[in-house]
């Protein structure tokens, strides 16, 4: 190859990793999904990785064409329409064994079973015989979040993998959760909770689901990983349908600007109740299992409640609405010229509502110039006000010298928004706006692990970004 | 380990901290407003500014003994508050702090109590773990649910910083609403919490010291600014859930790897200890395993006049399951959830009577009990898991998750 081929090659190269990684920034605007109201869908076997280095057996449904995912594709339909999914049933089983019938259950909706296409009955549903179809239809009739799952031995099938989200989009159109403006959000993240217990993925790895039949595993059940839009962290803050990880194609990685609503939808998925704490401030709980907490039809949330501890029980959902601003430190979040020249910063309140009309900055919280000639910390014109180096509102304490700390992977090296500040070598890194970031994670904290290792499981991390950082 | 031999450990490790902290010229700094001494408190001349709070917790390790006699090795933070880290004369007092802090851990932690509108400076020293000279462990503060967190002061390793053996980090916090919060150290938060570096936080709302007519009697404290009394109580009481898996603290104790995966707790307890220690209104006896420092100062006894609201500030930092909590004879009132006034954005009450309240861990409740003004003096209530398992220390019946409320 001459060089001028090798480098037109390259470059080539480096324009197409390019486009692929702004392209999976881009699928990362809104949650990842397949859109409505036709599905064809499919329920087969792949394989999940853990980042302890596990790889287990799953079921999973999977969109027109794929693979199948843990969880399932969170189906993205609009109030109104009329849903129609297809399931074929592709699962095949260890041992010889036949493979089960599958089925979907769609809680909080009116299901019928199209009558051309309705499977056999089982307990709960029609299901598909191995090889066969079956075709649900509903209304979405309330926007909201929803679940659906196996209705065929679901404590089996569920936790094989065979479980996802609905997401009903409401008349009100984009940016809202419900059809109500209290529900307005200007970004929306899922948060699927799950857990596993590796034995029974094991037994019908290796024998077939029969061999389950010689076990107690399912009554004797016992979680040891735990996931967020099915994969365990740090996996989840990777990208979405990152190649590495084939079957569980949904990342969890919310991030958003100060002063910004960030929609959660919580659901629990499978058999375990999880408190999942959001670090950074309250969220508004504005609906449950789809319905919107109103005392009547068009009072808006005002049933709605604050939470810093979401409560996620097995086949609930929760709608959300977190915010933040860093209102009320009472330091400058930006810094102060006390901490170098670079965070010299303007606060414009035009609009009069105390906060920066472009950065969302707390105005109140801003650093002035202040004299102090009698040394004693406090401004001389008897305001009270803090004054250190010719400034108020800079950072209250002195932080500890580098070496008497330890750094986290996350950390700016500055206490301040949108700043950088050198650290040793090796660490912070993963924070290159200088965000601040906040964990969010079930307080169960036994379920931050990865099969006995420590971080992992269900946990990921909320990045504030400054002002101007583009976030998809 | 035999005491002779612990001992011996204690001193060589004691040394180990010392050297370090001189050679990395780190040590002992408690940064408090108008306090001189590194006292985290206000002495003599000094001069306590106002809305400020001090306080000054070693994070290290301990003991204590659990309802049924065993003695269980714990991390925890201990109160150094008035302690000074800086003598008359301007001398490092840093190896007097932290002699005091080490071994000390207490279980719960210290409890907080700040008032609404506070500036609180908290000075976290790490005084190593004594008992696992092979760890480093740094440590941290989270303030558990406060509202509008920074970073920096978010006692979250992971995204700012944690403290290191012999140093100190002071974090500061506006406080910005009253409720029921808790606090526990972040890093690496499955050990310690489990181990148990957990405790009471609570804020005051600016709405006491005003008096509101409720029902017929006046109030002047308040669980939340309510504007017009049903949050207020007459007495009140932090109830922290926990429970400690006793061979995940054995594992830690013999320097042999924990057991995350099978973590299943066998001592479930209320402000740090199991039924009937939870009545025992003065601080247990030391062990002799710290050097018989006390280490269980926190109860769980409820006391309470016939008429009287009573509210219980709720909180479970246990790291394993949920629990509920129940009442027998006298219903609860919630009135808070997660340091929020159960009440609507355009005022609705949300308030709810309930004889049980499942918390996860994470999660606070506000639950005020109205002692009714015919219970007869002596009376008993009682205040258990409906988990009815978890009414036990371990192998022993009848204990655990239980307190009394005892009507005077």
């Amino acid at each position: 190859m001459n060089k001028h081929l090798a480098l037109t090659s390259l470059r080539l190269t480096v324009t197409a990793a390019l486009f692929l990684l702004l392209s999976a920034a881009g699928a990362a605007a809104a949650i990842d999904g397949i859109s409505g109201p036709t599905f064809q869908l499919s329920a087969s076997t792949g394989y999940v990785s853990t980042p302890d280095g596990g790889s287990y057996l799953i079921w999973g449904y999977a969109a027109e064409g794929g693979l199948a995912q843990y969880p399932g594709p969170t189906l993205i339909v609009n109030q109104g329409d009329t849903v129609r999914i297809t399931l074929t049933n592709n699962l095949s089983v260890a041992g010889g064994g036949s493979a089960p019938n599958v089925s979907m259950f769609f809680p909080g909706q009116r299901v019928v079973v199209d009558q051309a296409d309705r499977g056999v009955a089982g307990a709960l549903t029609s299901e598909a015989v191995p090889g066969g179809t079956v075709t649900y239809e509903f209304v979405a009739a309330h926007p909201g979040t929803y679940t659906y799952y196996s209705g065929t031995d679901t404590a089996l099938q569920m936790e094989m993998g065979l479980f996802g989200a609905l997401i009903v989009r409401p008349a009100a159109g984009a940016g809202y959760a419900y059809n109500h403006p209290d529900t307005a959000f200007d970004r929306e993240y899922l948060f699927l909770l799950s857990e596993m217990d590796p034995r029974i993925h094991q037994v019908v790895e290796t024998q077939g689901p029969g061999g389950l039949a010689a076990t107690n595993h399912l009554a004797d059940y016992f979680g040891v990983l735990w996931f967020i839009n099915g994969r365990a962290a740090p996996d989840n803050m990777m990208e979405s349908n990152h190649p590495l990880l084939p079957h569980q194609p949904y990342n969890s990685f919310p991030r958003m600007h100060p002063g910004e609503k960030l929609l959660m939808r919580v659901i629990g998925a499978s058999r375990d109740s999880h408190p999942f704490h959001h670090h950074g401030n309250h969220a508004r709980i504005i609906a449950r299992d789809g319905r919107l907490l109103e005392s009547a039809p068009g009072a808006g949330p005002d049933l709605s409640y604050e939470v810093f501890t979401i409560q996620s029980v097995p086949g609930s959902t929760h709608d959300a609405v977190f915010t933040w601003s860093g209102k009320g430190l009472n330091w400058d979040v930006y810094g102060t010229p006390d901490a170098g020249p670079q965070y010299q910063h303007d606060c414009v309140d035009n609009d009069g509502d105390d906060f920066d009309d472009t950065t969302h900055e707390y105005c109140p919280d801003h650093y002035a110039e202040c004299e102090d000639n009698d040394l004693d910390g406090l401004a001389d014109d008897g305001s009270g006000e803090r004054c250190k180096n010719g400034w108020t509102k800079t950072i209250p304490v002195v932080l500890p010298n580098q070496g008497d700390l330890v750094f986290g992977a996350w950390y700016s090296g500055s206490p301040y928004l949108g700043s950088l500040e050198p650290l040793p070598p090796g660490e912070g890194g993963l924070n290159p706006n200088g965000g601040f970031s906040f964990m969010w994670h079930s307080h169960t904290e036994k379920e931050l692990t990865n099969f006995d290792i420590f971080p992992g499981g269900m946990m990921t991390m909320l990045i504030i970004e400054p002002h101007g950082v583009d976030i998809p | 380990m035999n005491s002779g031999l612990r001992f011996a450990w204690q001193v060589l490790f004691l040394g180990g901290v010392l050297f370090a902290a001189q050679t990395a010229g780190a040590g002992v700094l408690v940064q408090c407003p108008g306090d001189k001494n590194g006292s985290a408190s206000w002495e003599g001349d000094e001069v306590q500014p106002p809305n400020t709070k001090c306080m000054h917790l070693s994070g290290g390790d301990g003991f204590i003994t659990m309802a049924d006699g065993t003695v269980q090795y714990i991390f925890g933070f201990s109160d150094l508050t008035g302690l000074p880290a800086i003598g008359p004369l301007g001398e490092d007092l840093a190896s007097e702090v932290l002699e005091a802090g080490i071994l000390a851990a207490t279980f719960p932690a210290p409890p907080i109590v700040l008032d609404e509108g506070d500036e609180f400076y908290l000075t976290l020293t790490n005084v190593g773990m004594m008992m696992r000279p092979d760890l480093f462990d740094p440590h941290t503060v989270h303030y558990h649910g406060f509202p509008e967190a920074a970073s920096i002061f978010d006692g979250l390793p992971e995204s700012a910083i944690a403290i290191n053996m012999g140093s100190s980090l002071t974090y500061y916090y506006k406080v910005l609403e009253p409720g029921t919060f808790m606090y526990h150290c972040h890093a690496e938060a499955t050990e310690h919490m489990q181990t148990g570096m957990l405790g009471n936080l609570y804020v005051r709302p600016a709405q006491d010291g005003e008096v509101y007519n409720y029902q017929g009697r006046n109030y002047s404290k308040f669980a939340y600014n309510d504007g017009d009394g049903p949050t207020g109580y007459d007495v009140d009481y932090p109830i922290q859930i926990g429970s400690f898996d006793s061979r995940f603290h054995g594992a830690s104790i013999d320097v042999q790897p924990l057991p995350f995966a099978l973590m299943k707790d066998d001592y479930p307890m209320l402000n740090g200890r199991g039924y009937p220690d939870t009545v025992d209104p003065g601080p247990l006896p030391a062990p002799g395993e710290n050097g018989d420092k006390e280490s269980q100062l926190e109860n769980a006894l409820i006391t309470a006049e016939p008429g009287q609201r009573v509210l219980l500030r709720i909180s479970n930092l246990n790291v394993t399951r949920f629990y509920t909590l129940g009442t027998l004879g006298v219903p609860m009132l919630i009135v808070g959830k997660d340091a929020k006034l159960l009440r609507g954005p355009d005022g609705k009450d949300l308030y709810y009577r309930t004889n049980s309240v499942t918390v996860g861990g994470g999660e606070s409740i506000d639950a005020i009990l109205e002692i009714p003004p015919t219970a007869a003096p002596g009376t008993r209530y009682f205040l258990y898991t409906t988990n009815l398992n978890y009414l036990s220390n371990n192998m022993e019946e009848f204990g655990g998750m239980m307190t009394e409320i005892r009507i005077n």
